[in-house]
């Protein structure tokens, strides 16, 4: 078209490649971002989910070999490695089989030959079987396992056995009929039954190494204690603890006498009757030796434990638990030699059970009548045996056997405790303490904590955030903004030292003073309020603009400090302790406040951490809602105003109601830092894992606890997962009062939208 | 302009030798004017001359500004405006502002119209209702929405919204009526259901009014003063200030050669 007329410059209507290029670079730049997030978010979610869910995962139970022996098993053991089971046929005849090859390796015991074995038990702990013969003699053999490594082979199982001395039973007469052995390292204790029916008597004998001048010392009888009389009727089955410090004897009535063995003696402590005048089925003890599980004939199954029913009672035996009944039948039982775990079952069908959750890990049925049963030493497998030798091996595979829905969020009755409690206890000093993992006591201390701070730092923060919006002049809020942003950029390490090290320390000597500043404060600012109301309005005039806070704040400060001088005033007129060793009286609210309530007093308290946590959480809140009411727009406070609303009036009628969705937000931010808060709590609470609301005693809060534990917890362990719980929980607990929260401020912000 | 002009006491607003500050920036120069009682009295002059700011200091919503200083003195039937005896918070109850940008509360319209009363501590169930009638009657609003009175005032349109603000300036019936060009953000059939109300108004109150519009003022005024830079350039009877200008300012101004 020659003849169009030219337009004066075609480039400007194009766009620069330059330009083309970089949006479409920016565009790829923030999607990538955008996804970099999403998929961080998915990858914390799934890391997290990874290391909780195996928490509630049933315990894993498969066939893992099956051997025969031809061999009864009065007495089936196995090696810590579950490889080499043995089975005792009650007389002299030992058979070990290889798990893996069926290999059979039969050995006669010597000295066994010639004498007539009557009572047989077993102590899977330390290999030993007790043994008791005709003639009244108790002793037993132990048997042993040694790993071998040779020329670079699989390890090889390598079995020994040594008898141990005889005990000639003085008491009684006729071939032994029950026995069992107990040893602590330091002492022993045989417990046996002689004869049957109503002649037969019960002996405990107590051993001791007495030391010899070279090598290990000389096995010998310290004391012989006939306890027949104290059992009412015929011993029907008899335990003495792994120890040997306890001695347990049903009787045919059906009541279970404790008797403490001990270098004062044998005495008895408590007779029981679980099933009534049933005598049960089966009785043994669970790892730990402190617990009883007891089944009757008709399949019901409980477990009994040692616990000071009365603050400073005796240990004694009470019920504790109730699982699930067995079907009736012939009773299995092994107990873990690690936790609190055992394998039982009625007949084919078994079941590894957990006492301290009561919860069945495992159930399931296997192809023999099990007429023994035993679990290694690491709990990683379960043996049992057929009447006719055969026997069945299975692997376990339950790494957390202590968790599960009961153990973190339920009551549980531990070990040693006088009921079920929520607790947390995850280390303690010994092998077969019981590690306690309920989230409750955290997440009470989480709640506790935020309740205290932001009992403190809710209304401070809000009315300064209105003052400052609404009555502050320009001039000084341009000041105390910044200030408060400042603040809470403070890390909160720093806030957690100075709360455990310098504050906690002050206010522990002035509580007093605190209550009075806690009401004298408020009340002075509302009189100075009245007074001012009263004053001629030609002064008040003098004070316009908002520059009234030049009188206020130094009133405030008087009346802060008269309360803090009250304080001891106070004190020696109200919390007066009387030492009840001297009956002298002594003014000290540290002292006073246990006594009058029966709750602690502790240095690092709610009351600190109420004080400390205000700065943390305090200029949050008030950051966000002081905008939120600054924003109000000038159109709306200058209508009201102008229509003869005071200042106050102006706050409550229009600023509040449109700034209602902003301050909601900045209370939710509040909160949430207030619930995730770790170094504050870590450093000014104590970290007591306690559920009570006492002002004066601290707690451990969800995210105290994983800052605190984390570091010596090892990984992949329950303890580990269940830190990893209880950062769940808190994410929850966030999730769930944000999603709330965020449903009210729609609400809020619908009703007083603005056009 | 009705033939009977109600009572009027020609200087019930004094305006003495007034000067006002914004900080550095000085707004208005030594004003001196009387504003009659009982008339429409429009202020014009081009943006940023200081109208509003005149305006205004009438009720002294300019208190709530930082900063300002002011020389001279305003008062309202004889009375300083700045004696150290006056509450501005009653000072405000006699003296109405409407504001340039209607701006209803998030509230019902029942509740805008009461809200002078509510924020005086009266509650009367019977003079709230009163009030709101009264009130509504006389911004010419009542027959439009006297059904929904207690939906919300956002539900209005753009000059409903504004004749409610004027309702609920003159619900507490001030004496005074300050009005910031309330027909700024109206559209022209708004514009003159306002412009009406105004000179219906004029029976009971003395209004003030800022305009942008020269017809505005010739229609519903009966005194004009012309602004310029913060001074007062000319003053007097709309009909004289806009047939028979004195300043060439002014006549500059009003036939629309600078704005
Ligand atoms: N809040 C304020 N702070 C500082 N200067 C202001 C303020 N309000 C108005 N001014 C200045 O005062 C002068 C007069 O403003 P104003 O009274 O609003 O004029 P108008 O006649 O357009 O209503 C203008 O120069 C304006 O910039
Ligand atoms: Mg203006």
């Amino acid at each position: 078209m020659p003849d169009m007329p030219k337009s004066p410059d075609p480039k400007r209507f194009e766009v620069s490649r330059a330009t083309l290029w970089f949006d479409r670079f920016m565009g790829w730049l923030i999607r990538f971002g955008g996804i970099a997030v999403i998929v961080a978010v998915f990858g914390i979610f799934y890391f997290v989910g990874k290391e909780v869910i195996p928490l509630f995962r049933s315990a894993q139970v498969e066939a893992a070999g099956e051997v025969a022996s031809g061999s009864a098993p009065a007495v089936l053991g196995v090696d810590e490695w579950g490889e080499m089971p043995f089975f005792y046929d009650g007389a002299d005849k030992l058979v070990f089989v290889d798990m893996q090859s069926g290999e059979r390796r039969e050995e006669t015991i010597a000295g066994l030959t010639d004498l007539k074995v009557t009572a047989h038990s077993y102590d899977a702990v330390h290999h030993r079987v007790a043994l008791g013969l005709d003639d009244g003699r108790v002793g037993s053999f132990l048997v042993a396992y040694e790993r071998k490594f040779d020329d670079g082979r699989d390890p090889r199982v390598e079995p020994s056995v040594t008898p141990e001395p005889w005990f000639t039973l003085k008491h009684g007469t006729g071939p032994v009929t029950a026995v069992s052995y107990g040893d602590s390292g330091a002492g022993r204790a045989i417990v046996a039954k002689r004869g049957n029916g109503d002649d037969s008597t019960v002996s405990v004998l107590r051993l001791g190494m007495k030391r010899g001048l070279i090598g290990k010392g000389k096995l010998s009888l310290l004391e012989e204690a006939d306890i027949t009389g104290e059992l009412g009727s015929e011993a029907m089955m008899v335990r003495a603890s792994q120890n040997g410090a306890m001695v347990l004897v049903a009787s045919a009535s059906g009541g279970i006498h404790y008797f403490l063995a001990d270098s004062g003696g044998v005495s008895k402590r408590q007779t029981f009757a679980p099933f009534g005048s049933m005598a049960p089925k089966q009785m043994d003890f669970l790892f730990g030796g402190v617990s009883l599980v007891l089944t009757d004939r008709e399949g019901q199954q409980e477990q009994w434990s040692l616990f000071r029913p009365s603050e400073d009672g005796e240990r004694l035996f009470g019920k504790t638990k109730e699982f699930p009944p067995l079907a009736k039948g012939p009773v299995t039982f092994a107990a873990s030699q690690r936790n609190r775990s055992f394998l039982t079952g009625s007949g084919r069908e078994l079941s590894i059970r957990h006492s301290t959750s009561g919860a069945v890990r495992w159930e399931g049925a296997v192809d023999i009548d099990p007429a023994a049963a035993t679990l290694d030493a690491k709990g990683e497998h379960f043996v049992i045996a057929a009447a006719d030798g055969a026997a069945r091996r299975y692997a376990i595979h339950d790494p957390h056997p202590e968790a599960g829905w009961r153990a973190f969020f339920g009551k549980v009755w531990y070990e040693g405790g006088a009921g079920p409690v929520y607790q947390w206890q995850s280390t303690g000093g010994s092998d077969d303490f019981e590690p306690k993992y309920s989230m409750v006591p955290l997440i009470f201390g989480s709640l506790k904590g935020t309740l205290y701070a932001l009992m403190f730092s809710i209304p401070v923060a809000l009315l300064a955030a209105v003052f400052s919006a609404a009555f502050l002049p320009l001039s000084v809020k341009r000041i105390v903004k910044p200030v408060m942003e400042i603040m809470s950029s403070l890390p909160s390490v720093v806030l957690g030292f100075l709360a455990g090290l310098w504050l906690a320390p002050i206010l522990v000597t002035r509580v007093p003073s605190v209550m009075v500043m806690v009401v004298i404060v408020p009340l002075a600012a509302i009189l100075l309020g009245y007074a001012w109301c009263r004053l001629p309005i030609g002064f008040r005039n003098r004070f316009a603009g908002g520059s009234e806070w030049l009188i206020v704040l130094p009133f405030l400060a008087l009346a802060g400090w008269a309360g803090w001088s009250l304080g001891p005033v106070l004190e020696s007129w109200f919390f007066i302790y009387k030492d009840p060793a001297s009956g002298r009286e002594i003014a000290d609210f540290r002292l006073w406040w246990p006594q009058a309530t029966g709750i602690p007093f502790e240095q690092r308290n709610s009351l600190v951490l109420g004080f400390m946590m205000g700065f943390a959480v305090i200029p949050v809140i008030f950051t966000i809602a002081e905008d939120a009411l600054s924003n109000v727009p000038k159109s709306l406070t200058a209508a009201a105003a102008a229509l003869g609303a005071n200042r106050w009036q102006v706050v409550w009628t229009v600023m509040l109601p449109v700034a209602a969705s902003g301050i909601f937000s900045a209370l939710m931010i509040g909160f949430g830092r207030a619930v995730g808060e770790t170094m504050i709590m870590v450093m000014a609470t104590g970290n007591t894992p306690i559920t009570e609301w006492n002002l004066f005693s601290g707690m451990r809060t969800l995210s105290a606890n994983i800052a605190v534990e984390l570091p010596e917890a090892p990984v992949g362990s329950t303890h580990y997962r269940a830190l990893f719980l209880g950062a769940v929980v808190l994410f929850a607990m966030t999730f769930v009062m944000n999603t709330i929260a965020e449903l009210l401020r729609q609400r809020l912000r619908e009703r007083n939208k603005l056009v | 302009m009705p033939a009977t002009l109600p009572e009027s006491r020609p200087d019930f607003i004094r305006v003495e030798n007034f000067s006002f500050h914004y900080g550095e920036k000085q707004a208005i120069f030594d004003i001196d004017m009387a504003i009659p009682e009982h008339r429409v009295t429009a202020l014009i002059g081009p943006s940023g001359c200081g109208k509003s700011t005149l305006l205004r200091n009438m009720n002294r919503m300019n208190d709530l500004i930082e900063g300002v200083r002011h020389e001279g003195d305003i008062r309202l039937n004889g009375i300083s405006l700045y004696d150290p005896s006056v509450e501005v918070i009653s000072l405000r109850k006699r003296v109405g502002m409407v504001f340039q940008k209607y701006n209803p509360f998030a509230k019902s319209i029942y509740e805008n119209v009461v809200f002078s009363l509510r924020v005086a501590g009266r509650s009367r169930k019977s003079e709230l209702d009163e009030t709101v009638e009264r009130s509504l009657k006389a911004a010419a609003l009542w027959d439009e929405v006297k059904d929904r009175l207690h939906d919300s005032a956002f539900g209005l349109s753009g000059g409903q919204q504004q004749r409610l603000c004027i309702a609920r300036a003159i619900a507490n019936q001030p004496e005074i009526l300050l009005m910031d060009e309330p027909c700024a953000a109206l559209d022209p059939l708004a514009t003159l259901k306002i412009e009406e109300l105004i000179t219906k108004l004029s029976d009971d109150y003395t209004i003030v009014i800022v305009t942008h519009n020269m017809e505005q003022a010739t229609r519903c005024s009966d005194r004009t003063a012309f602004l310029y830079m913060g001074r007062l350039i000319e003053y007097g009877d709309t009909l004289q200030v806009f047939n028979k200008p004195s300043h060439p300012e002014t006549e500059a101004y009003i036939t629309g050669r600078f704005s």
